[in-house]
């Protein structure tokens, strides 16, 4: 069985050494969408850390009799089955964001980050460690999530989690919004900034040149 | 292990076990939650009208919609109440119900809805004495992205507008999405019908409202969905008959 030291790296190490996003590049779509408010990004990342963690512990569970012929689909349904359960849940309680969310939070379905740990970790690991692996890389996705939602509604709305920090112009104060922040492909600068500055501290993570 | 796990048999039990498991998950969550989530839409839509008739719903909105506004169908054509349950009533549903809803002809779909339906609930509120003061229709009209759901606040007299605000568009955050930003719809207050979206600055002129800028289509959009929804197609022989004293 696992031990603590083990644990702790399987659930912390995505967060920097191994994050998914920066070092593994998956999951970048929904990235790019949500994050134009720390609140949506938030939430967001609550939702996908719970149907990562949630999916690999039930196919962790039933890795031993799923044939291999068709376990992306048995994995797919587990998923999707996760997902549809969270996306009513965000309905029931948090109307407003789930409909700003609105279709991003379906995606989670085909989110690169939730198959992927599937695929490769959950489906020869048991239960216990496959579920803090699915949790360590929700809180890696959740990390570049909320830097770059920190960023974007400073920078593009002069607030955080809808709190005003910079009085715009068009409100009577003096900061003059910087519109490209509001639309997604601002994130592209901000997540390959986040890329440079980690690739610098952690210089082992740089590809080796062909 | 894995060897028995490839019998054509074995593949069928957990597929079937597995969608057995997940359908109930699903079916349980969706029919638990959905009070919840219907009681949320209502609430979103009253929290609109009230903030078209300019009264605070931070409190409680079912309440103070309750108390404030009154509810009522009218009939498109004729403009006269009809005895339809406004609380009911649901646009998207019964837009595609063919005997409740006509197609609209290009020429006349100013507000490009394709479809509309033959009812629609409008809105009150009163004043202290009791004497409806504001008028709320329903709007809706194409954008730039997709349809845009919105509230009309008319004064007692269908000619000056009080509010407008839109709780549901697709327009681009920024640019289209101002049409939900207190600042512009505030520009609406007092204005005259017929309203015209104009570029540039609309001054004093009461017949005229500042467009957005950088979001020229959606203006457009805006425009054309209150000359349709206050036009003979849809409201205007509902505000003809409120000129001649429907109301008391």
């Amino acid at each position: 069985m696992a031990n603590a030291k083990e644990m702790k790296e399987v659930l912390f190490g995505p967060v920097f050494a191994n994050n998914p996003i920066a070092l593994q590049v998956l999951g970048i779509c929904s990235a790019l969408a949500v994050t134009s408010s720390l609140k949506n990004a938030l939430i967001m990342s609550i939702a996908l850390t719970l149907v990562c963690a949630f999916s690999s512990l039930f196919i962790s569970m039933i890795r031993n009799h799923i044939p291999s012929s068709v376990r992306i689909i048995v994995q797919m349904t587990i998923i999707a089955s996760l997902v549809i359960v969270v996306d009513q849940t965000l309905q029931a309680f948090v109307y407003a964001t789930a409909k700003e969310l609105s279709v991003f939070v379906g995606l989670i379905i085909t989110n690169c980050i939730v198959m992927g740990r599937a695929e490769a970790y959950a489906m020869k690991t048991p239960p216990l460690m496959s579920f803090l692996d699915g949790i360590g890389n929700g809180l890696g996705y959740s990390v570049v999530l909320l830097t770059v939602a920190f960023i974007r509604e400073l920078g593009g709305s002069g607030t955080l989690f809808g709190i005003e920090i910079l009085p715009l112009i068009s409100e009577g104060g003096w900061y003059q919004p910087m519109g490209l922040l509001i639309l997604p492909p601002s994130s592209f600068f901000i997540i390959g900034f986040f890329i440079w500055v980690l690739r610098t501290y952690k210089k082992d993570q740089v590809e080796a040149k062909a | 292990m894995s060897s028995n796990n490839e019998t054509i048999g074995k593949t069928l039990g957990v597929v079937v076990g597995l969608c057995l498991v997940c359908a109930v998950v699903v079916s349980l969550a969706s029919v638990q939650l959905r009070p919840l989530q219907q009681a949320n839409k209502t609430q979103d839509v009253q929290r609109n009208i009230l903030a078209a008739a300019g009264i605070d719903s931070s409190a409680d909105v079912f309440k103070t919609f309750n108390e404030n506004i009154e509810a009522r169908v009218v009939d498109m054509k004729t403009g006269e109440f009809v005895e339809t349950d406004p609380n009911s009533f649901d646009f998207e549903s019964t837009k595609f119900d063919a005997k409740r809803s006509v197609k609209l002809e290009k020429a006349q779909d100013k507000a490009g809805v394709q479809r509309m339906t033959t009812e629609s609930p409008v809105y009150f509120s009163k004043d202290a004495s009791g004497q409806v003061d504001t008028i709320i229709l329903p709007i809706q009209g194409y954008g730039l992205w997709g349809i845009m759901y919105g509230f009309l606040a008319l004064d007692a007299d269908t000619k000056t507008v009080k509010a407008i605000n839109f709780y549901k568009h697709n327009e681009t955050p920024g640019l289209g999405g101002e049409i939900q930003n207190p600042r512009w719809t505030s520009m609406f207050e007092g204005k005259k019908l017929p309203l015209d979206i104009v570029k540039g600055t609309a001054g004093n002129n009461e017949h005229k409202v500042d467009g957005l800028s950088g979001a020229t289509l959606t203006s457009v959009g805006v425009d054309n969905t209150v000359d349709f929804w206050t036009g003979d197609k849809a409201f205007g022989p509902f505000l003809a008959n409120v000129r001649k004293g429907a109301l008391n």
